[in-house]
């Protein structure tokens, strides 16, 4: 199938939106390459040389900066395998089976997307103190597994799956974990990989639980961390080290997305048409 | 893949693994952020440079010297207090930690900080040790709640070069206002003489640089800021002096008012504005600039205390300390906080180059730190700066209430008597609010 050409107007539409887009970024790596020093009076100095890593150096040359990474790559990769086993499993439950109090718990699951983070953080705390979990590698993963938007994310995607392959399976002896494995889970991979992006990005990108969680630094997270390395008053005097730390943290997430472009693509579009 | 694993999980071990030996460990955990690339393993306070380079090279000392304990830092973002709360929760707060003198009476009134003064006792160290302000900083109820560590407040940061112009230095000083007539009419004769505002205020996204100067100026004319634990009290004839007179300065572009802070800076780095009206943490950063050649501050940078425009010379001043949350604690390791503090007020000098005023009176009368550069010119701040009342609780929030309130006042978004009704409105009730 031939792609449809752009008009003229219409190209330069989307390279002007593209570069309105790519502006922040480049100036922040810009930045992210000056001395702190000539920022601080003029941030205009981004634009012309003499550029410098030294502000890669000082992140690198931080004691525990390759242990926060190695800590957000476990919880944001711990949470990401959880939230598909479990949002997968509880979607085909609602989607498929029949069992008591099914609509009423589907209600509380939606209810669920109504209550933001926040509000229960205070409970939430206590419960994890009360269980010595804060500090921990579980402490960090286990409140991210309770996502409403995956559930109802997954049970939506499974309910528009033809029930015949479901009841073809069945009738050729197939148990019910078996139909969910063989038949159901691999036509979800569109929608368990738009889930997995959204949940690793959300993962990786979190602050404010990682922040009371993990108290200690050698269990902080890449964005504590990198927030705890700050000086005061960076954002005058330690600029260019903050846009560093902005690229540094963004990195990993950049290359996911390289790795697995197409997938990501093809999950985005497929979620959409379904 | 497996072999990654291993070895993935070989290094959490190792990153896991505690530190030997029997010593007694206290932690302590900080602002200041985190220089280890640079100061790791250093010990030479005397070389540190910044609050970050400074502080490490510090604790690395007591380390070295100390022989009996060790102290564990944990460095967490600023300001830190998300996290202690979290850790006082848990029921697993460190044994010191870094905290504004302003915060304090929010954890000691909840009997979560341990008084020091035996700690202090211990270090060698009486009330009598410390400087006025530094003193009342920490003092609630008679009790002292932190070690205090230095004194930070509002200084006018100045610009020599656009002054002489303006034909406002003297004997190589510059001249300041004693009055509020004389200091609009030395804005007006500067801004008619050197085409550029007088005063650089970041009014934007900056409430505390406005609530500076109400509470300094109410402060001098000898009315309290806050009577009692529950009232802010500042929509008076002396608060809408201090307003009216701000509001004018910028009505008639006298002061700047489109600035945040970053601005602000960068504005009175590259010679935009007569004075900058910022904290003691900016001294390092400007002297740095006014010793550089073709930079546009060099050998034009003064700075000075608020200056005294009614009644008294007074001006609102904060600080840092160091607090002990509330827990067991062995013998051993009492002792050795008492031994940190020690060590700690013995190089307190050294943590009075980063621009901060220093907590302990023989430090601020002596000759060293007398000779730094623009410290003879500020030392007073110690003496006639004043904290709020240990009494008054949240104050940060309090702060930002009132900063937010006077910077819609000095720009015009209000007018002054609205804009304090206001802030002792919301005030007010957000102090009845608290248990």
């Amino acid at each position: 199938m031939r792609a449809d050409r752009l008009s003229p107007i219409a190209s330069l539409l989307v390279l002007l939106g593209a570069a309105m887009m790519l502006a922040p970024l480049v100036w922040t790596v810009l930045l992210s390459l000056k001395a702190n020093g000539e920022l601080v009076g003029n941030s205009g100095a981004a634009l012309h040389g003499p550029y410098t890593l030294q502000n890669y150096q000082a992140i690198f040359g931080t004691s525990q900066t390759m242990r926060w990474l190695l800590n957000s790559a476990v919880v944001s990769l711990g949470t990401t395998t959880g939230v598909l086993m479990l949002c997968s499993l509880a979607g085909y439950g609602f989607a498929r089976l029949e069992f008591p109090f099914r609509r009423t718990l589907f209600v509380l699951v939606l209810l669920g997307l109504a209550i933001p983070s926040q509000a229960v953080i205070l409970p939430q705390h206590q419960l994890f103190a009360t269980l010595h979990l804060h500090n921990s590698y579980p402490g960090l993963i286990l409140p991210g597994l309770t996502t409403s938007f995956g559930v109802f994310f997954m049970t939506q995607y499974m309910k528009a799956i033809p029930a015949e392959l479901d009841e073809a399976a069945l009738l050729d002896g197939a148990s019910r974990l078996r139909v969910f494995w063989k038949v159901i889970l691999p036509l979800t991979v569109p929608a368990q990989s738009a889930l997995a992006v959204f949940t690793f990005l959300g993962s990786w990108n979190d602050y404010w639980w990682p922040l009371i969680s993990a108290t200690h630094s050698n269990m902080y997270t890449l964005t504590v961390g990198l927030a705890a390395a700050q000086m005061n008053y960076a954002q005058t005097s330690g600029l260019g080290f903050l846009m560093a730390q902005a690229v540094f943290a963004s990195v990993p997430i950049f290359i996911v997305y390289l790795i697995f472009q197409r997938q990501i693509i093809q999950a985005m579009a497929g979620a959409a048409l379904k | 893949m497996k072999r990654l694993f291993a070895l993935l999980l070989a290094a959490l071990a190792l990153g896991s693994c505690a530190k030997g030996g029997g010593e007694t460990r206290i932690y302590l955990q900080r602002f200041f952020g985190e220089c280890g690339a640079e100061y790791g393993g250093s010990t030479d306070i005397a070389h540190a440079e910044g609050e970050c380079g400074i502080i490490t090279t510090m604790v690395n000392a007591f380390n070295a010297s100390d022989g009996k304990a060790a102290v564990d830092t944990n460095v967490i973002a600023w300001p830190g207090y998300p996290q202690l709360t979290a850790q006082m929760a848990a029921r697993d707060p460190p044994d010191i930690v870094s905290m504004h003198e302003n915060v304090i009476s929010d954890y000691a009134s909840k009997g979560l900080l341990e008084p020091v003064e035996p700690y202090l006792r211990a270090g060698g160290l009486t009330a009598a040790s410390f400087t006025r302000a530094s003193r009342e900083g920490v003092t609630i109820g008679g009790r002292m709640y932190g070690l205090p560590w230095d004194t930070h407040g509002g200084l006018w940061h100045i610009n020599t070069g656009l002054f002489a112009k303006a034909g406002l230095m003297r004997g190589g000083k510059p001249v300041l206002p004693n009055s509020p007539e004389e200091l609009l009419a030395q804005a007006r004769q500067f801004r008619q003489r050197t085409g550029k505002p007088y005063l650089l205020q970041s009014l934007v996204g900056d409430p505390a640089g406005a609530t500076r100067n109400l509470y300094t100026y109410v402060l001098a004319q000898g009315q309290p800021v806050f009577p009692d634990a529950r009232h802010l009290r500042v929509n008076t004839p002396e608060g809408r002096r201090v307003g009216e007179l701000f509001r004018q300065l910028t009505a008639e572009g006298l002061g700047t008012s489109n600035m945040d802070t970053p601005a602000a800076i960068a504005a009175f780095m590259n010679g935009e504005g007569g004075i900058f009206a910022t904290g003691t943490w900016m001294i390092g950063q400007f002297q740095q600039e006014s010793v550089t050649a073709r930079r546009p501050l060099f050998g034009k940078y003064a700075v000075m205390n608020y200056p005294r425009l009614w009644g008294e010379h007074r001006i609102y001043v904060g600080g840092h300390a160091w607090v002990v949350p509330a827990r067991e604690r062995t013998p051993e390791q009492k002792a050795a906080i008492g031994r940190f503090f020690r060590f700690m007020a013995a190089h307190n000098y050294d943590w009075a180059r980063t621009g901060h005023l220093p907590a302990f009176t023989a430090v601020l009368d002596s000759p060293q730190f007398r000779a730094l550069p623009h410290r003879a010119d500020i030392a007073a701040l110690a003496d006639i700066g004043r904290p709020m009342p240990g009494y008054v609780r949240r104050q940060s929030a309090v702060e930002g209430i009132v900063g937010e309130e006077m910077s819609s006042a000095v720009t015009g978004q209000k007018s002054v008597p609205d804009a304090l009704a206001a802030a002792e409105r919301r005030v007010d009730e957000f102090l009845a609010e608290l248990d």
